[in-house]
């Protein structure tokens, strides 16, 4: 019976939940899902990490491949994060080149790594101007249930953490290269930014970590990136505007899950 | 495939016929129709051949262009099938109607000459990481009347015989750059060995609606094409041996069928191969000053 | 690669590192050793361990996961929709399947457009389900059937095959039975069942000396084990008809054997539903 009402009338049954203080799926307005994370579960990539909030699952496979720096930037190696939201994940896509969400948050990725100086880039250099490491992060979306930004960024920083280099000797004069697999150095990595999503409906109510039935139904989206103690980012792409008070308490939320999140990837990382 | 409606009581007529082993056509299951073949038919490529089974029409041409090897083999040349069904064909064909069986048959030639033993990829290499010959085997198909696998893959073959790689006269290394000369007399060429390459025998398996037990049909008309739910196309090289195996159709079969079949095609491959290489060679006899009939027939 | 407006793109030109390593440090292991005794220490005619899940996707109707080794693949369905761009009627349903390799998947680097092996896999897929389809139950309706390799241990395309056969069943399509697959090798007069990607490579390369003709190729065999059917014979390479024979034998009887853990894995797909129901009506 349930679930023929909410099949015909969508934004009721919402409504109906939320005007008894509880969300469809038993939570309360901010309380977020479980998070887990798996490291190094992929054997062909350099480093990979698995990555859930509820049901929501991004994977994110790192392979490493070497190349010339770009003539501006002689000393800094590329990081290439690409979101990738398969037909697989969801009936909203549809196979073919990426969509519009998928290039917007290719592109959100992009902005808080480089934002966040969580990496220097100037790490992946081998020999300035002539060598320098690419890392291709191909993120994967396996289960598109709301927070995808939040599951990417988990995803890709933990892989982050856990990735290894192998030694690379470089010859500047022959230009001869040769990589030493068996001796792989941990890449550092500075931090670890959190980004954690909130939808906004209206009468000012926010949502903290939104299934997908909740974000595709929500006047609004606010996405707080925590780095440290900082806040990094804050991403509102339009919708209502949201007042002053609610976003000092989606801030202290947000801090407090940036903390749990960095604790599960570490945990993840270290074992 | 192409466009052939049946009514069930005509489909049970064909059904019924190949089980007495007597096809609308007067042939046994195993008969494969007239062929007619002709090489060298385009004088602008570097082999070509038209083929005839039956109104099944298919024209080849083969194109060798000189090209960069790939990094994974870099003394290794290149070989490129591409299938074109022409909206003369059929109806079907029209627009992007015939792109996923040109694939298909494309795929399929790929497989089959895939392995080694069939061409010896590193015999089309003129220097190694640097230049290499690339086929391109392009297939068109003008008309269509079943069994096209089949009629394909001994066009293919054909125009493979005729095809004439340029001889390479000099290839140095210069500075690191590839220098090559071709020799300045158009007729001294080089010949594939077409020795092993494969031919292709579809054999039609599983009619709709009624199991006809083990019974399956070579060069299937386009009519009975539209009875069967499931065929095998076998590439069978002239030794016998067997370089790719591949189901078309949406039926199933049974294992001890599907060995059966394998064991008919390999038998079916082996003559079908010393067939058309008896008729290249009567052709060659003819000698260089023979008539081209082209399409005047 | 040409350039993609929709993507973040690297660098024109990259290499991967596997490129500059030793080759003598990195390759101690010579895949001909194999031949005696396999790497991973099973017998030729073992197979490795399967482990598979349903229900893995929230969004999509069917969903499964499976691991065939280190072989990783993910596997959703969706709901039936009209099939696109058609303007007859089509009396039978039909499937489309996609099969994809995940970039990082490989040793090498994939580039995210299908290439011509992923497509021609996503139809020996096809083919290898559609027999198992209950197809004239949807007529002029699609079910699209995703699969994506997460990583690649070697068989990833019968794993799949295998893995959407599930997936079909979760999504609760009508089918006629499940569909099984094994992959199998040949290189000279050994047999290898349920393939490592170094087999694979092993296989696909000819052997030297082609007098007397030496057998290399790969075999890729799906089934319908419970109606005693092949419903997909995916062979290259060149074998003789002996082996080939001996090969479906050996086959047929994996999958056979594999048919129960499938088989078990869909009894707990519907106890699992019929408890979610049995919760619905309290």
């Amino acid at each position: 019976m349930a679930s023929q009402y909410k099949t015909i009338h969508p934004v009721k049954y919402l409504r109906d939940y939320l005007a008894q203080d509880i969300r469809p799926d038993g939570r309360e307005f901010l309380r977020f899902r479980s998070a887990s994370v798996n490291v190094g579960a992929i054997s062909q990539a350099d480093s990979s990490a698995i990555f859930k909030i509820g049901s929501t699952t991004v994977v994110c496979g790192i392979k490493a491949e070497l190349a010339a720096p770009k003539a501006d930037t002689p000393n800094c190696g590329y990081l290439i994060p690409n979101v990738e939201l398969s037909p697989l994940c969801s009936p909203k896509f549809r196979p073919g080149p990426p969509s519009d969400q998928a290039q917007v948050a290719s592109k959100t990725i992009d902005d808080i790594l480089i934002n966040s100086s969580a990496l220097d880039l100037t790490d992946l250099c081998v020999c300035i101007d002539k060598l320098v490491w690419v890392l291709y992060c191909d993120l994967i979306c396996i289960d598109y249930d709301g927070s995808v930004t939040d599951a990417c960024l988990g995803a890709l920083v933990a892989a982050l953490k856990s990735l290894t280099l192998p030694e690379v000797q470089h010859n500047p004069e022959t230009g001869a290269i040769v990589v030493d697999t068996s001796d792989r150095k941990p890449f550092p990595l500075k931090s670890l930014p959190v980004s954690t999503t909130f939808a906004i409906f209206d009468e000012q109510l926010l949502l903290a970590d939104p299934t997908d039935e909740e974000e595709s139904l929500a006047k609004g989206k606010l996405c707080l990136v925590i780095d440290g103690p900082e806040l990094c980012g804050l991403y509102k792409p339009g919708g209502i505007p949201i007042s002053q008070e609610l976003l000092s308490k989606s801030l202290e939320k947000s801090k407090k899950r940036a903390d749990l999140i960095r604790k599960v990837i570490e945990a993840a990382v270290t074992n | 495939m192409a466009n052939t409606l049946l009514s069930l009581a005509e489909k049970t007529f064909i059904v019924h016929g190949v089980d007495d082993n007597y096809r609308t056509d007067g042939r046994n299951r195993s008969e494969y129709r007239p062929m007619e073949v002709e090489t060298k038919v385009l004088p602008h490529t570097s082999g070509s051949a038209r083929l005839r089974l039956a109104n099944t029409d298919i024209l080849v041409g083969v194109k060798a262009e000189v090209d960069t090897p790939y990094p994974d083999n870099p003394n290794e040349g290149k070989l490129e099938f591409f299938v074109d069904c022409s909206a003369n064909a059929t109806p079907a064909f029209e627009g992007k109607g015939g792109d996923n069986l040109g694939t298909e048959i494309s795929n399929t030639l790929t497989l089959a000459y895939q392995s080694s033993h069939v061409l010896d990829l590193t015999t089309l290499c003129i220097l190694p990481q640097q230049k290499c010959w690339k086929l391109y085997v392009d297939v068109l198909i003008l008309q269509c009347d079943g069994n096209l696998f089949d009629a394909v893959a001994l066009a293919v073959k054909a125009a493979l015989y005729s095809a004439q790689i340029p001889k390479v006269t000099t290839a140095t290394l210069d500075g690191g750059k590839a220098d090559i000369q071709l020799s300045d007399d158009p007729f001294d060429c080089v010949k594939l060995d077409v020795g092993s390459f494969p031919v292709l025998v579809t054999l039609c398996k599983n009619f709709t609606f009624i199991q006809i037990g083990e019974n399956c049909v070579v060069d299937p008309t386009s009519e009975e094409e539209e009875c069967s739910a499931a065929s095998i196309v076998v590439a069978v090289m002239p030794n016998g041996r067997i370089t790719s195996v591949v189901k078309t159709g949406y039926g199933s079969l049974q294992p001890s069928t599907l060995v059966k079949t394998l064991e008919l095609a390999k038998d079916i491959g082996i003559k079908l191969n010393a067939g058309i290489m008896n008729a290249l060679k009567e052709e060659d006899e003819l000698g260089s000053q023979r008539e081209i009939f082209g399409f005047l027939k | 690669m040409p350039f993609d407006q929709k993507r973040i793109n690297g660098p024109e030109v990259s290499v991967p590192y596997s490129v500059y390593t030793d080759v003598n440090k990195s390759k101690s292991s010579k895949p001909k050793k194999s031949l005696h005794k396999r790497v991973d220490g099973r017998e030729h005619k073992d197979l490795r361990k399967i482990f598979v899940k349903t229900g893995v996707i929230s969004q999509a109707k069917g969903s499964a996961y499976i691991e065939v080794g280190i072989t990783k693949v993910v596997c959703s369905v969706f709901d039936p929709r009209e099939i696109p761009n058609k303007n007859e009627y089509s009396l039978q349903g039909e499937l489309f399947c996609e099969f994809k390799y995940a970039p990082f998947a490989c040793a090498k680097r994939r580039i995210h457009q299908q290439d011509a092996e992923e497509k021609e896999f996503s139809l020996v897929m096809q083919r290898s389900l559609e027999p198992a389809v209950c197809r004239q139950e949807f007529p002029n309706f699609q079910v699209d059937v995703y699969a994506l390799v997460l990583d690649n241990g070697g068989s990833s395309l019968a794993a799949a095959i295998m893995c959407a056969s599930l997936a079909l069943a979760d999504a609760s399509v009508p089918m006629f039975g499940l569909v099984t697959a094994v992959s199998a090798g040949f290189y000279k007069d050994t047999m290898f069942l349920d393939l490592t990607v170094e087999e694979e490579v092993l296989c696909n390369s000819a052997p030297a000396k082609p007098n007397p003709p030496n057998n290399h190729g790969l075999i890729m065999q799906a089934a319908l084990p419970q109606h005693d059917q092949i419903s997909e014979f995916f062979l290259v390479g060149s074998i003789n008809i002996d082996c080939i024979k001996q090969a479906i034998e050996t086959l047929t009887v994996a999958n056979k054997n594999i048919c129960p853990v499938v088989q078990q894995c869909l009894v707990k797909t519907v106890l699992r539903a019929l408890k979610r129901k049995e919760q619905e009506k309290n």
